[in-house]
């Protein structure tokens, strides 16, 4: 009775625990990854929405940008989503018609974990991609949006 | 073979944890000292529960490793994607930097939420991205006297179906900055045979954001709506075009397509987002009447140029502002639509020799945000006799509307085509046109839609045309 008790109160505290988690995840401002040897400092949020609406294809200097992004259900993709004032679905059908018009060579990379996320930044020296500031990791730069750092008052992402 | 291993361990790992409990049960069922059996039955219980938590640690271990090593393989296969056509071009603009150890990668590594899409592309073959697209379609139009119809409806018919486009797009990547695209359209014509298009061919080179030219045949960027909804019925809202916006071959005003030099980019100019658009190249239109003559007008194109500038300023994202300035010289040449030989001109009328001077003027603002989409262009296309003072001026217009409600995205279009009727113009099979459209589009998922459409049309001198139309659209 005592065990099951205690079993009870630990799963009700767990799922509480994971509820504040989740909660505050999502606060969380979210940061804009670049590769270590890009020498972009700061964007505006205007040619930041240019570069994941694929309106703007290339850096300052002439490297082409690979958008990576993550999958649908994480908050990135919400972030990502709340820049582009669209819902996944039209998302996904803003895409196609961006292949389809000649756009766009494909999709954006969509990776499975911070892991993968942190790879890609260093596999394609121009991409760029969005992660929640508590995961980003070593070798991942962050970029200021309209010269303020992620945890600055009025950073606009999160 | 490293992840086949992990599992293997794995699946070992889940049989000797299904196994525990039941030898457990089988031991505690053989009293023989009823205590000592208790306690031995309780310290054993303690000991396999310990087993189990280790066990248990060892799989979630065992399982992130696979999943690690499954991320690795799909990074590789990644890296390996792009290589095929850009490897070409050298080193240095692939490089390929070393990977952080395995252990570093899985400790960074953080479990989805929910398993992600997979990063693999189905839709590129050894460097070739390929699309496709297509449409079926019923119309009901209650036309007495038919006119012409393309895509495969049938003039004059209560209701049919057909199928109008079918498209494959391909394009393939040859450099950082150079790639080819083609569209490649099977048209429904008459009794369901089928013509070939290729609607877009084009070398690309993208030099950077402020210099993107294309080689080839392209949609000419008169407005707003060829640059958006290119061929696919998918991409559209409503379940055809508006009439001034038809494809040439369709019976379609604009001269829609040419071939020769694109260039587009955009102009620094901060958070205004100013865009130029400039073209020069050779149309040749071969226009159908649409008053059903089964004449068509072979216009002669000259070489045209097409510069337009649009809008897309920061302060207010979705919204598009632009204007276009098309030129070309054209013929009035009218041919037999079947056989394609000339038609006998009318005596007192211009000899099909005529050159026309045609400017068409565009202007549009559309908004496509929040689910909303608003779509506003007008037009003026102006033909002036070489060497005389007769002009021909054609303005049109059309507005659409819709708001992405869920599934289903209801609309509202009117539009208005006031083609000169001189019997002189080039349009006077158009005449005066104009009335609302409505429906709904509905995606069934990503990649089907489903429309219907009501149209009321407005003819100057001819019965009103009212007409029903359905559409599954689709893309794969």
């Amino acid at each position: 009775m005592r065990v099951k008790s205690i079993a009870t109160l630990l799963l009700l505290g767990l799922a509480v625990l994971s509820l504040i988690s989740k909660g505050t995840a999502q606060d969380a401002d979210m940061a804009v990854v670049v590769s270590s040897s890009n020498a972009t400092t700061n964007l505006s949020l205007g040619d930041l929405r240019k570069i994941f609406a694929g309106t703007k294809h290339s850096w300052p200097g002439g490297k082409p940008i690979k958008l990576v992004t993550r999958g649908s259900g994480c908050p990135e993709r919400g972030a990502l989503l709340r820049l582009l004032a669209m819902s996944e679905g039209e998302y996904k059908q803003y895409w196609t018609a961006q292949v389809l018009r000649g756009e766009a060579d494909a999709e954006p990379l969509i990776v499975p974990s911070i892991g993968i996320q942190k790879e890609a930044l260093i596999l394609y020296p121009g991409a760029i991609s969005m992660v929640s500031v508590r995961d980003v990791k070593p070798g991942m730069k962050v970029i200021k949006i309209d010269g303020q750092m992620p945890g600055a008052a009025g950073y606009p992402l999160r | 073979m490293v992840q086949g291993g992990s599992r293997t361990r794995i699946h070992c790992l889940l049989l000797a944890l299904a196994f525990v409990p039941g030898s457990s049960r089988a031991q505690t069922a053989s009293p023989t000292d009823q205590e000592i059996s208790n306690q031995k039955t309780s310290d054993r219980e303690i000991s396999e529960q310990e087993t189990i938590a280790q066990l248990s640690e060892q799989i979630k271990q065992l399982q992130r490793q696979d999943r690690d090593l499954l991320d690795r393989i799909k990074i590789l296969e990644l890296k390996q994607l792009p290589a095929s056509p850009v490897a070409e071009v050298g080193p240095a603009t692939q490089p390929t930097p070393a990977q952080p150890p395995l252990a570093q990668a899985a400790e960074e590594t953080t479990p989805l939420p929910t398993p992600a899409s997979a990063p693999h592309d189905w839709h590129e073959v050894h460097g070739i991205q390929w699309r496709g697209f297509g449409e079926v379609d019923y119309q009901v139009l209650n036309q007495r006297t038919p006119e012409f119809a393309s895509g495969g409806f049938v003039p004059g018919s209560a209701g049919n179906f057909y199928t109008d486009e079918f498209g494959l797009f391909l394009t393939a990547r040859l450099t950082d900055k150079a790639s080819v695209l083609s569209e490649i359209i099977f048209q429904e014509g008459d009794a369901q045979s089928y013509s070939v298009d290729l609607r877009r061919m084009l070398l690309k080179y993208d030099y950077n954001d402020h210099l993107k030219m294309s080689f080839g045949r392209y949609q000419t960027n008169i407005g707003y709506y060829n640059w958006a909804f290119r061929s696919a019925a998918w991409l559209q809202t409503a379940a055809d075009r508006p009439l001034v916006m038809q494809y040439a071959s369709d019976g379609g005003l604009l001269p829609t397509q040419a071939i020769g030099i694109s260039v587009t980019g955009a102009i620094p100019s901060g958070k205004l987002g100013l865009n130029y658009v400039a073209e020069y190249g050779s149309a040749d239109t071969v226009r159908p009447d649409l008053n059903g003559d089964n004449q068509v007008t072979d216009e002669n194109n000259g070489n045209h140029v097409n510069v337009g500038f649009f809008l897309r300023p920061d302060a207010y994202p979705g919204l598009q502002i632009g204007a276009s300035y098309y030129h070309d010289q054209i013929s009035n040449n009218i041919l037999e639509a079947v056989s394609g030989d000339p038609v006998p001109p009318v005596p007192g009328f211009l000899p099909p020799s005529t050159r026309y001077g045609q400017t068409i003027v565009n202007a549009y603002a559309v908004y496509v945000a929040h689910g909303i989409e608003f779509l506003n262009e007008g037009f003026l296309i102006r033909q002036v006799m070489i060497g005389g003072s007769l002009h021909f001026d054609n303005p049109a217009f059309y507005s659409q509307f819709s708001k992405q409600l869920g599934r289903v995205r209801p609309f509202f279009r009117y539009q208005y085509v006031n083609a000169n009727s001189n019997p002189n113009s080039i349009f006077d099979d158009v005449g005066l046109r104009y009335g609302p459209s409505f429906g709904a589009r509905y995606d069934l998922n990503s990649f089907i839609a489903f429309t219907a459409q009501l149209d009321h049309t407005a003819r100057g001198g001819e019965p009103d045309l009212n007409g029903l139309q359905l559409q599954f659209a689709f893309t794969f």
